[in-house]
């Protein structure tokens, strides 16, 4: 294993990988700054960008880019109270307050610490993790692919937005929009109606940039956005007491979202509203949450930043995004002939450890740009909207022609522009219609290669002990999402 | 209490259950099982038959008054919200149906130059110089560094 990190990292360093990274980076918090662009939409929108790159390029730039929009997001939160992705919502709380005290440079700092210790921590673990893992994934038959990827959509279902029933719904609505086009195993046309375009099924990625990117733009052309603090971003680095209050918040965010990160479905927000939480609870003094607490920034940003370095663990080693971003960069990897799974790490090895030694450069690249640039990034937030709004638009047509060079995904994507802005409105979730949409032709698979290998006899997911334990498992997530068992700071608000 | 956005929920609701109504009749036509076990319109047929069971549920509760979430929110947008949101969705329409027979940069022109002025900009320089840097720029970036063969028009640009 140091083997292949040493190898990955002498291929990372090389002069163009290292190119992708930072460019990756700073586009990745460009798209996180810029209000009406989440991390999903942003890096959908990018991947024309890294057609002409290698695989492995390709995917460091795009890995960039998603770790850089995580960060890039509490730049907006602590400034206009806007948070620039969802996962930043936790950090308007105490970091706007920060900036209203005069203290703007002192909250990016320590959310820019807070996120490089949490990524780094959560990188060394995922190199110590996800090999065994991966080992342990390849004795998994279709029957436990079945059940984990089950598992993941009741956990998405179970958890994202307010009504359990309205998450199913969105989840059942992707998987059965992922059954159009040719069936995976014999190969027929289905729910295509002699629509050539249609037989290739509906284009993921140009769903994710309509679900997110439009529908984000036209929820923004509704709204203005807030007033910008014309805050102090002299001093960055946080007094010896400020230090005192922030290491153990630190430590205790990035444990948080290094053990969420694992489970797959679990959301972004989830995280770092834990890790605010357990902050308060632990806090002598919980009555100055609210008011500018330098904890209530620490911990959910270190929270963030290792939930999204620890995603990748169940993403490359099980094949199952924990996210709609992670699930956007499963459709790169797609489009460039690898699949993320228990054989990428046997089959593409000098792929998998040069992108997880990027993942480290990367950290180290995010602290370097966002510390020193933290106020180059801030002026972005004084772009008026019509000239924000064009821009995002054009690349979204652009991205989504240049995915197959058709007018359809175009189209597409509009069409799911409006269709994320009412579900938005109504409060249905995306994330499981996303999520659902993306594991729909693997999940049927497995479920069907399974129902072969026995014949058409169900017993077979009950009969093997781990595809039956998840089947339980998956079970109870439901039964306690319905019972209301899941404590309330586990449903995410929105996605 | 009767919340703003009730009737769009169940008429939402309503076109969701007659979506998986479809598919679930659709999936019918397919075979169910075959030789080799479920056949290519098992999995969507179970589903769309879910999917009929979750929206009508959710149909019924929204009825009785139970929103899907806060239900705060009306759906439709009023006044300059209203107009800006109109602005874009016709925006991205047009430009669509242009994008082929114009040709990228002067579709995309067009379309940048009316976005602005719809949404509040007047001052003709700035939107001519960035209708005229993101329409070309971007052609430029996409055709000849990245390669991807964006649409040429009639007018051969």
């Amino acid at each position: 294993m140091l083997q292949h990190l040493v190898s990955g990292f002498a291929a990372a360093l090389t002069p163009a990988y290292l190119a992708y990274a930072l460019v990756g980076c700073t586009l990745g918090t460009l798209i996180g700054v810029l209000p009406g662009l989440g991390p999903a939409a942003g890096t959908a929108i990018l991947i024309p960008l890294t057609f002409k790159l290698d695989p492995t390029g390709a995917i460091i730039m795009l890995s960039a880019i998603y770790y850089g929009a995580m960060y890039g997001g509490t730049i907006t939160s602590v400034l206009i109270n806007v948070p620039g992705e969802a996962a930043s919502v936790i950090t308007c709380i105490d970091g706007h307050q920060m900036a209203r005290q005069g203290r703007a440079g002192t909250a990016l700092g320590i959310a820019a610490i807070g996120s490089f210790v949490g990524g780094m921590v959560a990188t060394i673990a995922l190199v110590l993790v996800a090999p065994p893992l991966a080992r342990l994934a390849l004795s998994f038959g279709p029957p436990e692919f079945f059940a984990l990827m089950l598992f993941g959509l009741c956990l998405v279902s179970g958890l994202a937005g307010r009504s359990m029933l309205a998450a199913l719904l969105m989840t059942v609505l992707g998987l059965l929009l992922a059954m159009i086009g040719i069936d995976p195993v014999r190969g027929a046309p289905r729910f295509a109606f002699d629509i050539p375009d249609l037989y290739d099924g509906i284009g993921f990625i140009a769903v994710v940039m309509g679900l997110f990117g439009i529908s984000e733009i036209l929820l923004a052309a509704e709204a203005p956005v807030g007033e910008v603090v014309r805050a102090r971003l002299s001093s960055l680095l946080p007094s010896r007491e400020e230090w005192r209050r922030s290491v153990g918040a630190i430590l205790r965010g990035t444990g948080i979202g290094f053990a969420l990160g694992l489970i797959p479905g679990i959301g972004a927000i989830v995280p770092t509203f834990m890790a605010y939480i357990a902050e308060k609870r632990l806090s002598k003094t919980p009555e100055r949450f609210g008011k500018g607490a330098i904890e209530g920034v620490a911990a959910p940003e270190s929270a963030n930043n290792a939930y999204a370095n620890a995603a990748m663990i169940p993403f490359l080693t099980l094949g199952i995004p924990s996210s709609p971003t992670i699930a956007v960069l499963m459709g790169a990897f797609i489009i460039n002939g690898i699949t993320p799974g228990p054989f990428l790490f046997q089959e593409r090895p000098d792929l998998v450890w040069t992108v997880i030694a990027s993942f480290f450069i990367g950290n180290v690249i995010l602290l370097a740009l966002n510390l020193p640039l933290v106020g180059l990034w801030a002026k972005l937030l004084h772009l008026p909207f019509p000239y924000l709004c064009a821009g995002v638009l054009l690349f979204c047509v652009v991205g989504a022609y240049s995915l197959q060079q058709s007018i359809f995904d175009v189209w597409v994507m509009i069409a799911f522009g409006i269709i994320g802005y009412v579900f938005r409105k109504l409060d249905l979730p995306l994330a499981p219609l996303v999520l659902g949409l993306i594991l729909g032709p693997a999940i049927e698979k497995s479920m069907r290669t399974s129902l072969e290998m026995s014949a058409g006899d169900y017993s077979i997911f009950f009969t093997r002990p781990l595809c039956l334990g998840l089947l339980i498992a998956a079970a109870a997530v439901l039964a306690g999402a319905a019972l209301k068992l899941a404590p309330s700071v586990l449903r995410e608000p929105q996605l | 209490m009767i919340l703003p956005n009730r009737r769009a929920e169940l008429v939402v609701l309503a076109c969701l259950c007659a979506l998986f109504g479809f598919m679930t009749v659709t999936a019918f036509g397919y075979s169910l099982r075959d030789a080799l076990g479920p056949g290519a319109g098992f999995f969507p047929f179970w589903l769309g038959t879910l999917g009929m069971v979750l929206s009508l549920a959710l149909f019924v509760q929204s009825w009785r008054g139970r929103a899907i979430g806060e239900g705060t929110q009306a759906l439709l947008p009023r006044g300059e919200g209203a107009r800006r949101v109109a602005a874009l969705v016709a925006g991205l329409v047009v430009v669509s149906l242009l994008l082929q027979p114009l040709g990228f940069r002067l579709a995309m022109l067009v379309f940048t130059a009316g976005l602005l002025l719809a949404l509040g900009v007047r001052r003709p320089v700035l939107i001519a110089i960035f209708a005229l840097a993101s329409s070309f720029g971007l052609f430029h970036v996409f055709y000849y560094w990245l390669q991807v063969p964006l649409p040429i028009g009639v007018l051969g640009i």
